[in-house]
């Protein structure tokens, strides 16, 4: 108890939060403009006639054209986040607009996007703008201390982030086949200077980056906490991402990473990049009050959450243990726990929809319905054949159908297994209830990947 | 803080070890890097230019015969023009799957093929004289297809199509109109071709946007909605409960109207194609290097553990027997064994399967061009 006490009362420089606060605004401003600029926001959020919700969530939809004004907040209030201003309306602002967005679809899902959620939701109980921030400007006054566990709370999440994808690799496919890197290498970008043409197709390469990816994502986190270590550890997250960035269309998620990767420096180096960046302002700022530590409001109540916060995000990505099967194949419980790359998995999904009177039948053709990439996604993934299963049932009863089953044609191939047949084609799926329960009516792959 | 610095520096020696002896356990024979443009090269040089030529030439064969029979409406060279007709439509299964550069941009293949006809719209553009087909909702009313109606479905026998053409010059006008636009946007994307050709052949990365992914994605695509579903799958009633749509069959009127029966020969023509592109063959039968040779790239290179080149052939092998056991006219073997196109339905299915799945999955061909993160 006394241990916890005093480290609770521990401080540290505030510059490491007003660095994080920064760093993280501005990317995720940058995120935003960069998705609107793609034409994202129509072609994955206005266009389908049909969004796949996450179960529980189904309210959470897009809205139409105000999708674009939900962005433009999302992106405002980061920007506000990143200068500090009104930074706890902001943060909040943020949080629930961007966790809004990444609920309206799920075909969208991925795993930095969850990272991005969970990671503001911590920061609406962090002080992140006691210092180097326009609240701090407009009050007159900025904190030198802020408690050490709330930078160290923002430690901890990407501990987790990484040695969970490390645990996450330690399975048959990844170590034993070195899939699915074997297929990606393989198959890759021959435009990389010298590597692209010895390196990147042979067998050891695959085995030598699966089992260095693992060892990389389990280690680093202890490397960046030494401080002996950091600057190679930190050297290391820069190669490590870029190479992805060059082999993986991969989005802002290297980016997000290394960013984040330098809340473990110290905040004298936190300190020395915000006078280096904010020089010019800095210097007309002379009139603010220095306070020593900050008083958090509802200390305990901040304490409480981010206590309760970490329990669950520490057990939430072992749920796939209360499921039956291979996890890779049923993915049931397989997103939300930092299982990243780690599958080569495509589908072919079709539908059969039968009139229980007659026994008439006819198939369904996707791309009435959906996207190319939510019939993509739909098609290997057994949440997604599902819900749309049910879909198409509404949809054909009220065109007129009263009595009808629907039965899924489906086939996956995962990490270069010849493809079997997914889904049991005998099984209506109109029978069978969204949630959480197990879904039996998937085949078994018949082979054990040992996931962790 | 000692006691953490040895087992980090036992964690990194393990690491070193690892990746050492996975090193040398393998035979030390460097794997050549596999160069795709050597397909882009061999589809471009060895099939699509050419068979590009032969169409054209059959277009050009097709015009001149239309204009002798709109100059000379008789028997003589209606036949000409009928026999020209069908020629065409066999050397156009060749290409309809190149969706690619020019022919993307100007919509090709739906201005060529795009069936069921509308008889309604071709008799309103007839009367009103209209020349400019170049809005989507002309695709219905041109191309081979659009010619099928105008020789062998505004009436029911030859005789009574070549009296039309005698009484009313407006047909003519029409038929050598449709005429004219094939040519021309068919000459317009071999000319491209003569340029397009390189930065194809040099686009030969893995992005997106390379040439063997979009090229890929036209075959398969092609191959599930161009032949699978078009010709097979939505007459016999696949997508309709049952119900048989046998005016969906491709080229109707000529078998309709008993003037030849072709939707087998077309089907067919179409299937030896799509063979002919995952082989890497020419129309001289000479084998080049193909999505084939990349699987077994692939396959040799320890990526996989069963070859998938040889499963898609016999695919393939299945799947001509199916379509063989056809009638030449699907119209009656829609009415009279619909089992029988199901059955073939069927088999193109499995092609499709292992082409989504494992031959996309194998090569890391993301599905069409979707443009979105990964993580």
């Amino acid at each position: 108890m006394e241990i916890i006490t005093s480290y609770l009362s521990k401080k540290q420089e505030s510059t490491s939060l007003a660095f994080f606060r920064l760093s993280f605004g501005l990317l995720m401003t940058f995120s935003i403009i960069r998705f609107w600029l793609k034409g994202w926001i129509k072609t994955m959020y206005i266009d389908p006639s049909f969004h796949f919700t996450f179960y529980g969530f189904d309210w959470v939809k897009p809205l139409d054209e105000y999708t674009y004004l939900l962005f433009f907040i999302c992106g405002l209030s980061a920007f506000f986040v990143a200068i500090g201003y009104k930074y706890y309306l902001s943060i909040i602002t943020f949080f629930l607009t961007f966790t809004y967005i990444e609920l309206m679809d799920k075909t969208t899902y991925l795993n930095h996007y969850y990272f991005v959620s969970i990671l503001s939701f911590l920061m609406i109980f962090l002080p992140a703008n006691s210092s180097y921030s326009v609240d701090s400007y407009l009050e007159k006054k900025s904190y030198k201390y802020s408690p050490k566990w709330c930078v160290d709370s923002i430690k901890i999440l990407l501990f987790i982030v990484y040695f969970y994808s490390g645990i996450a690799k330690i399975n048959y496919d990844w170590l034993i086949e070195a899939q699915p890197l074997k297929i990606w290498l393989t198959t890759g970008s021959y435009d990389l200077p010298i590597i692209g043409s010895t390196l990147m197709q042979q067998e050891w390469f695959h085995y030598f980056m699966s089992w260095g990816g693992m060892f990389y994502d389990l280690l680093i986190p202890f490397i960046l906490l030494y401080s002996r270590t950091r600057i190679f550890g930190f050297l290391l997250v820069v190669f490590f991402h870029v190479f992805t960035v060059i082999l993986f269309p991969i989005g802002m998620f290297p980016y997000i990473m290394i960013i984040s990767s330098l809340i473990f420096f110290t905040s004298q180096t936190h300190q020395k990049i915000l006078d280096f960046i904010l020089n010019p302002l800095t210097k007309q700022i002379k009139n603010i009050k220095e306070l020593k530590v900050i008083n958090i409001k509802r200390k305990n109540l901040a304490l409480n959450v981010v206590v309760i916060f970490f329990i669950i995000q520490f057990l939430f990505p072992f749920r796939y243990t209360l499921y039956p099967g291979e996890l890779f194949w049923n993915e049931q419980g397989y997103r939300f726990s930092w299982r990243v790359m780690l599958m080569e998995k495509r589908g072919y999904t079709t539908f059969k929809i039968v009139d229980k009177e007659n026994k008439n039948s006819f198939y369904v053709m996707n791309d009435s319905f959906l996207t190319e990439f939510q019939e993509r996604q739909m098609s290997f993934q057994p949440d997604f054949i599902l819900e749309y299963a049910h879909f198409l049932g509404d949809h054909y009863k009220k065109s007129g159908l009263n009595e009808i089953e629907v039965y899924a044609d489906s086939y996956v191939a995962l990490n270069g297994r010849m493809s079997k047949r997914f889904v049991d084609p005998n099984v209506d799926l109109l029978k069978e209830k969204r949630g959480f329960n197990n879904k039996s009516w998937i085949l078994p792959l018949n082979e054990k990947i040992n996931t962790f | 803080m000692s006691k953490i610095r040895l087992i980090l520096f036992s964690i990194i020696s393990i690491f070193i070890v690892v990746a050492c002896t996975s090193e040398s356990d393998e035979d030390q024979i460097l794997i050549p890097e596999f160069d795709r443009s050597t397909i882009l090269t061999n589809y471009a040089e060895n099939i699509i230019i050419p068979r590009y030529a032969d169409f054209k030439l059959s277009l050009m064969n097709l015009k001149s015969s239309v204009d002798s029979y709109v100059a000379y409406p008789m028997i003589s060279t209606y036949d000409k023009m009928h026999n020209d007709w069908l020629d065409a439509y066999k050397k156009w299964q060749h290409i309809e799957m190149f969706n690619i550069g020019k022919a993307e941009e100007i919509m090709f293949f739906n201005t060529i093929n795009t069936y069921p006809v509308d008889e309604l719209r071709i008799n309103e553009n007839i009367v009103s004289q209209k020349n400019d087909l170049s809005n989507a909702n002309d695709y219905s009313s041109q191309g081979l297809s659009g010619v099928d109606y105008m020789i062998h479905g505004i009436d029911d026998t030859k005789d009574k199509v070549i009296q039309k053409y005698t009484d009313d010059p407006k047909y003519g006008e029409y038929l050598k109109n449709l005429l004219s636009i094939m040519y021309t946007n068919t000459n317009e994307i071999v000319q491209d071709w003569e340029t397009y050709k390189d930065s194809f052949i040099q686009s030969s990365g893995n992005s997106n946007s390379s040439s063997l992914n979009m090229i890929t994605n036209d075959f398969v695509y092609y191959f599930e909605k161009g032949l699978r579903a078009n010709k097979i799958g939505i007459p016999a009633g696949v997508y309709s409960g049952g119900n048989t749509l046998v005016s969906n069959i491709e080229a109707y009127y000529s078998s309709m109207n008993s003037f030849q029966d072709v939707s087998k020969d077309l089907a067919t023509e179409a299937l030896i194609a799509s063979e002919n592109l995952f082989l890497g063959k020419s129309s001289t039968g000479a084998v080049g290097p193909s999505l084939k040779t990349y699987l077994d790239y692939i396959y040799n290179a320890d990526v996989n553990k069963e070859n998938l080149s040889p499963v898609i052939l016999s695919n393939f092998q299945e799947a001509k027997q199916a379509v063989n056991q056809l009638d030449e006219n699907f119209i009656d073997q829609i009415n009279n064994n619909k089992i029988k196109m199901l059955n073939a339905f069927d088999k193109l299915q499995v092609i499709v399967v292992n082409m989504k799945t494992n031959m996309l999955s194998l090569l890391s061909i993301q599905v069409d061009y979707i443009d979105a993160d990964g993580d």
